[in-house]
């Protein structure tokens, strides 16, 4: 099988990804039914052409159990208040253990949520219950990128991303 | 997957908008996709109503796999909650799309996207399961317990009430005293010009009691027409609502002046608003109708209260309405008259024929069922001498020409009275018993009929 070359992120995407957004992570299963969840955060690697997402086991049983089911995954990464929005879909996603790194990662997530969060009228504590988490519930989804689609609300909505040429 | 933890009503303060819904959904190819969706609208215990707003991956996937998942999360307490969902329907028209446009200005006006969200569509859907994640980290926000108290308070004054004028006062005086309501409007439902009209007001300028609305035609025609609340938490100037009422009014027609039409006395910057259709035995009787300069005054909570109030209304006014039937109007003893001074320069009023406008010098003073009412009185009172008439006389004389015998005779004699009230001293009509008004003529009547 061709492996697909990884989407070309806009450079305002790929900024605003690595300022620590809000991320919504779905599948479903093989049934066709779809689970989503909100990450805890994530972790960029090759210019977003990999990510990692994080989840709490407890709250995001089911897309778990899709992404290893299926291997399936989209991903969603918006600024709140620039609506600022893209799309990342995966068939070649698993499910991978939680390394030492990762809190870290959550905690620098977190605080960047509480500025992004806090610029549409939400405390920050509001957004520490969002993301809060038990450090042995974490779970990471590991995907590299196939396609990606512009979601900021407007005309251009749902356009797709053309792949990255020199990546191919 | 986890069991349903609590009814869908309980969740509704996920549903105000505050925070964007996402919504996954699956092509049937087996890709997954994740959008925001800006509304999901209670309907019932069974049932949501999802925007449908673009042609999107969204609307291929469940027009393809109806199954869809949601995912919200509480604006205060920020507990997640997912809902499963099967599509059902997609309606354009009727009172679900109808609330839900108007909501969406509001939520498209607060996230800054006017002209970019549109309602194409309201998408219904089943619940299939309502799953809680987790426990809440944060408290609500107290509750409302209040609220209830006030509608006891409302329903038990309300209640009290032995005539429609002290029925509709009470109920704006209750609104300020106990939901702390400032600024609010009741109109009835004329059935024979299907135009509501204003018959009474609290803060406002001018009372802007007479001004009449079109079915359709804003945040309250819209009630009306569609027999459903219409909320609006975020307003501005380029929805068009509060602007369709200034621009309901219509042109004179030949001979008649223009200028028969009374301005709406509205906000002139609301930036929430909610109009609930009062409804009694299936009828549509008129519209209560709120406003404010806050975004946000009005939540699903207080659209409840006002539904309530409404319907206590609906059926109060109609209580009241029976009571003055022709077939049960006892003849009550007429007030004692106190003789008035006529004197001073004779009064000028005019009735055009074409729609019964009234004119007190060049001053218009109302139209329609109301006029005729006026104008049979002034007659009456010209030629006999007459000052006292009955609703049983009014409701039965041809030339009045009410629709039937269930057409609201006492909001339009409210109409008149508040009116004329307005216009000065000269003329006024008072109640002088159960069924029964009083014309007083302080001056000489000098009466012209214009023909059509």
């Amino acid at each position: 099988m061709d492996t697909p070359s990884p989407p070309q992120l806009r450079p305002e995407h790929l900024a605003m990804m690595e300022r620590g957004v809000s991320a919504i992570v779905g599948s479903c299963s093989r049934a066709l039914v779809p689970s989503v969840m909100r990450a805890l955060g994530y972790r960029l690697a090759g210019g977003g052409a990999e990510i990692t997402v994080y989840l709490g086991r407890s709250q995001a049983r089911q897309l778990l159990q899709d992404v290893a089911d299926t291997g399936r995954v989209t991903v969603v990464f918006s600024e709140p208040y620039s609506h600022l929005t893209v799309q990342i879909k995966s068939a070649r996603a698993r499910v991978v253990p939680v390394d030492g790194g990762a809190l870290a990662e959550l905690a620098r997530y977190q605080a960047a949520m509480e500025l992004q969060v806090g610029l549409v009228g939400f405390e920050p504590r509001f957004v520490q219950a969002m993301l809060n988490h038990d450090p042995a519930d974490l779970a990471g989804i590991h995907l590299l990128a196939d396609v990606a689609f512009d979601q900021t609300p407007g005309p251009q909505a749902g356009q797709a991303l053309s792949p990255n040429p020199s990546a191919a | 997957m986890s069991t349903a933890c609590l009814p869908l009503s309980a969740l509704r303060a996920c549903l105000e908008g505050a925070i964007p819904s996402m919504m996954a959904t699956t092509a049937i190819d087996g890709t997954p996709n994740v959008a925001y969706i800006s509304q999901v609208f209670y309907m019932d215990e069974g049932h949501v109503a999802l925007s449908f707003q673009f042609f999107n991956k969204t609307r291929q996937n469940i027009l393809a796999n109806p199954r869809a998942t949601v995912l919200l999360l509480h604006p205060v307490t920020a507990q997640f909650f997912r809902l499963h969902l099967r599509y059902l329907r997609t309606e354009s028209a009727g009172p679900v799309f109808e609330s839900m446009k108007a909501q969406l200005a509001g939520i498209a006006s607060h996230a800054g996207m006017d002209g970019v969200f549109r309602l194409l569509g309201s998408d219904i859907y089943e619940v299939l399961e309502i799953e809680c994640l987790g426990q809440p980290l944060l408290p609500d926000a107290p509750a409302r317990c209040s609220l209830l108290g006030s509608l006891r308070q409302t329903a038990q004054r309300l209640s009290a009430c032995t005539s429609l004028e002290s029925l509709l006062d009470t109920c704006l005086d209750t609104l300020q005293a106990l939901l702390g309501i400032d600024h609010a409007m009741l109109l009835m439902l004329d059935p024979l010009t299907q135009r509501l009209y204003t018959v009474a007001s609290l803060g406002y300028d001018r009372s802007g009691v007479g001004s009449e609305i079109a079915l359709g035609d804003g945040v309250i025609g819209v009630a009306a027409r569609e027999r459903t609340p219409v909320r609006i938490s975020h307003m501005n100037s380029a929805y068009l609502y509060s602007r369709a009422l200034r621009k309901s009014v219509q042109p004179g027609e030949g001979a008649i002046p223009s200028a028969t039409e009374i301005p709406y006395p509205g906000l002139h910057e609301p930036h929430s608003q909610l109009a609930v259709p009062i409804v009694s035995g299936g009828r549509l009787l008129g519209v209560l109708f709120v406003e404010s300069p806050q975004d946000l005054r009005f939540n699903f909570e207080d659209e409840d209260a006002l539904v309530v109030i409404a319907g206590h209304l609906g059926a109060a006014i109609d209580h009241l309405r029976d009571s003055t039937q022709p077939a049960d109007a006892v003849a009550e003893a007429a007030e004692p008259a106190q003789s008035l001074a006529v004197d001073g320069p004779p009064l000028r009023v005019r009735r055009y024929q074409a729609n019964n406008s009234i004119f007190i010098g060049d001053d218009y003073l109302i139209k329609g069922v109301a006029g005729a009412i006026l104008w049979c009185m002034l007659r009456e009172h010209r030629t006999r001498g007459r000052t006292e008439f009955s609703n049983r006389e009014l409701r039965l004389d041809p030339t009045i020409g009410l629709p039937d015998v269930s057409d609201n005779l006492e909001a339009r004699l409210v109409l008149l009275q508040r009116r004329l009230r307005e216009y000065g001293p000269d003329l006024r009509l008072e109640k002088c018993g159960r069924g029964r008004l009083r014309l007083q003529v302080r001056r000489p009547l000098e009466l012209s009929d214009v023909a059509a």
